[in-house]
């Protein structure tokens, strides 16, 4: 059973991804501080991570966790990364998945808010097989 | 700001004035005002600026010395002198030349590089030195031509009027004063007998009678002193009026900036808020439609369905919204110009499209040629997204929709983007591009669209001069052409409008 960690601050969304998820078979483990989450992460390494951008303490803790991650031992900076944020297009102000870049955005894969959770499970799989 | 306060908690104390760029807008009823305590003084003159005039007095020496020099050379033959009506100068526009090649070496050596240039106090220095050996070497000039017989005393003018333009007032007051001291002094030393008068006239000065003679003398000089500081009033005045406008507008600029700043960061944090619980409302309406809390009763399904569709089309109209609204901000126009392939962008278009395509089984076929353009890259997405967006969403089941991407000699571009869909009626096509437009035939077609696509294509269009033009009939499809104009030659500063 895969064992993913998923960082976002939304109560409510987090709570629809984790029925979704865990119906779909995979353990999942929420949290809503990003240094909170690199604790934990760092304790025990999950196999995906899903995290959100924005933050309430940082607009962009999301991206700055990403690039800590890609930091950390072999374990932490191997493991796919899936960002969900509301924020969706380079312009006027956020980014795309063609703006995925090892430097600037370090992560596996990118779907932008409301998700459609039917599709979720298959990009984890996706992303969990590569 | 952080202060220790009773019983070591800690306190903060809100700062009231807003600084500029740092969170807040930058001006409103706690901001500060023009010069306010949260707005950085202004250093006069620039520093770059300084730095710049400092190097311009230098490269415009280079010409007083070739002319000093020429002279000195034609002055060494008594034909050419002759000729000229005038005396051997002798040595003195030579030794003059020479003495401004070492000081003008030494000084632009000291200005440093442009990749290591001095500081700004060197550089204020280095003004003042090269000023000062100026109206030195000057008041040798003026003596060796002719103090009072020749109206070269008037270059001092020019002196006067350039260090009004690059120093405060005050300091080129100095400088005018320093100009009326060496002139001042120059013809009272030569009236006294204590240094030659000179010339460079071959004929000799009409014989001036005594103390009228100097009278006159005296009164030439001190009418030439007080129009050097007229003329010091009059231009250090109007300097000053420039350079408040300047200074002010360079706020203006700065206060602009910095509420784009926040603007955006504004901007940022509104799409987040607005769309984030639309996110949550929809996943949640997700986990009840997929029976996650127990099977729905068969009428609730369609209740939940819409809940859904609505969350998905409530968070697009905020990004449309929020994209329109940039478009029209001087931020959105501030946006980089670049080069842009169009058929990379298209086919950037047709991946984002290929899902809806996919879903109302519409094929797209791509004919696209490579094509460079000028352009903003997001624009140029955000019109050909909205404009295939369309095609494919207007198109009925199972229909077609063609798009073509053509250079156009000598360089630019045209694309088109045909479909075969429900096409729009003749008197409504002047309107299609106004904000929430709909025509009745697109909401029986499609309920789910906020009508903001073809504004955002309009806005684009017009920032970047692009020739839209539209053709349709109802039920028989629409062609949308788009001209992109010819692409500006490299290095040229394109701006959008």
């Amino acid at each position: 059973m895969a064992y993913l960690m998923i960082v976002d601050d939304d109560e409510d969304f987090t709570s629809a991804l984790t029925t979704t998820l865990r119906a779909a078979g995979y353990e999942v483990e929420v949290e809503c501080d990003p240094a909170a989450a690199m604790e934990k992460m760092e304790a025990r390494t999950p196999d995906l991570a899903i995290l959100d951008v924005m933050f309430p303490e940082d607009a962009s803790a999301g991206f700055a966790l990403a690039r800590s991650l890609r930091q950390r031992n072999d374990a932490l900076r191997n493991i796919p990364i899936l960002m969900l944020t509301a924020v969706n297009a380079k312009f006027p102000l956020g980014f795309g998945v063609h703006d995925i870049d090892e430097g600037w955005l370090p992560v596996s894969d990118f779907l932008e808010k409301p998700v459609d959770l039917r599709l979720l499970p298959q990009r984890i799989e996706a992303l969990l097989s590569k | 700001m952080a202060e220790s306060g009773p019983a070591d908690m800690a306190c903060y104390v809100l700062p009231l004035a807003c600084p500029v760029g740092a969170g807040g807008a930058a001006t409103g009823p706690g901001g500060a005002g023009p010069g306010g305590a949260g707005e950085p003084q202004e250093e006069f003159p620039p520093k770059a600026m300084l730095l710049g005039h400092a190097r311009w007095f230098c490269r415009i020496r280079w010409v007083v010395i070739a002319a000093l020099l020429l002279f000195g050379l034609v002055g060494r033959s008594p034909e050419a002198m002759a000729w000229l009506h005038l005396r051997l100068p002798g040595l003195w526009p030579l030794v003059t030349a020479g003495v401004l090649t070492l000081g003008n070496a030494f000084f632009r050596a000291r200005l440093g590089s442009s990749a290591r240039p001095a500081g700004s106090r060197a550089v204020l220095g280095n003004l003042w030195g090269q000023i000062v050996v100026d109206l030195l070497v000057l008041a040798v000039v003026v003596h060796f031509i002719g103090s009072t017989e020749t109206y070269v005393a008037f270059v001092y003018l020019f002196h006067i009027v350039l260090a009004c333009v690059v120093l405060s007032r005050g300091q080129s007051l100095l400088v005018t004063m320093l100009a009326i001291v060496l002139y001042g002094g120059c013809v009272l030393a030569e009236q006294r007998g204590l240094i030659a008068a000179q010339t460079v006239f071959a004929a000799p000065p009409p014989a001036q009678a005594g103390a009228a003679g100097t009278d006159r003398v005296a009164l030439n000089t001190l009418s030439a002193m007080a129009l050097w500081l007229a003329a010091w009033h009059l231009t250090s005045r109007l300097c000053q009026l420039v350079r408040r406008r300047d200074i002010e507008l360079a706020r203006t600029n700065r206060r602009l900036l910095a509420a784009q700043a926040e603007r955006a960061r504004h901007m940022l944090a509104t799409t987040h808020q607005l769309r984030s619980p639309f996110a949550a409302i929809a996943a949640n309406a997700q986990v009840l439609r997929e029976g996650y809390c127990g099977e729905l009763p068969q009428a609730v399904v369609p209740v939940v369905d819409r809940i859904i569709a609505r969350c998905h089309r409530l968070a697009g109209e905020i990004q449309e919204m929020l994209q329109l609204a940039n478009l029209n901000s001087i931020g959105g126009r501030d946006q980089p110009v670049v080069r842009v392939d169009l058929a990379e962008v298209l086919r950037w278009c047709l991946e984002r499209v290929e899902a809806l395509a996919q879903g109302r089984a519409v094929t797209i076929s791509a004919d696209i040629e490579p094509a460079e353009v000028m352009g903003v890259q997001d624009h140029l997405k955000m019109l050909l997204f909205n404009v295939i967006h369309n095609a494919a969403t207007y198109s009925h089941e199972g229909g077609l929709v063609r798009v073509t991407c053509r250079p156009q000699p000598p360089g630019g571009a045209c694309v088109t983007v045909a479909d075969g869909g429900i096409g729009i009626a003749e008197a409504k096509l002047p309107h299609i591009f106004d904000e929430h437009y709909r025509t009745v035939e697109a909401m029986r077609h499609q309920r789910e669209s906020s009508g903001l696509g073809l504004a955002i294509v309009r806005d684009v269009a017009r920032l970047h001069r692009i020739g839209v033009s539209v053709a349709s009939r109802l039920g028989a499809g629409t062609t949308v052409e788009l001209r992109f104009p010819v692409i500006a030659r490299q290095g040229d500063n394109v701006r959008l409008q």
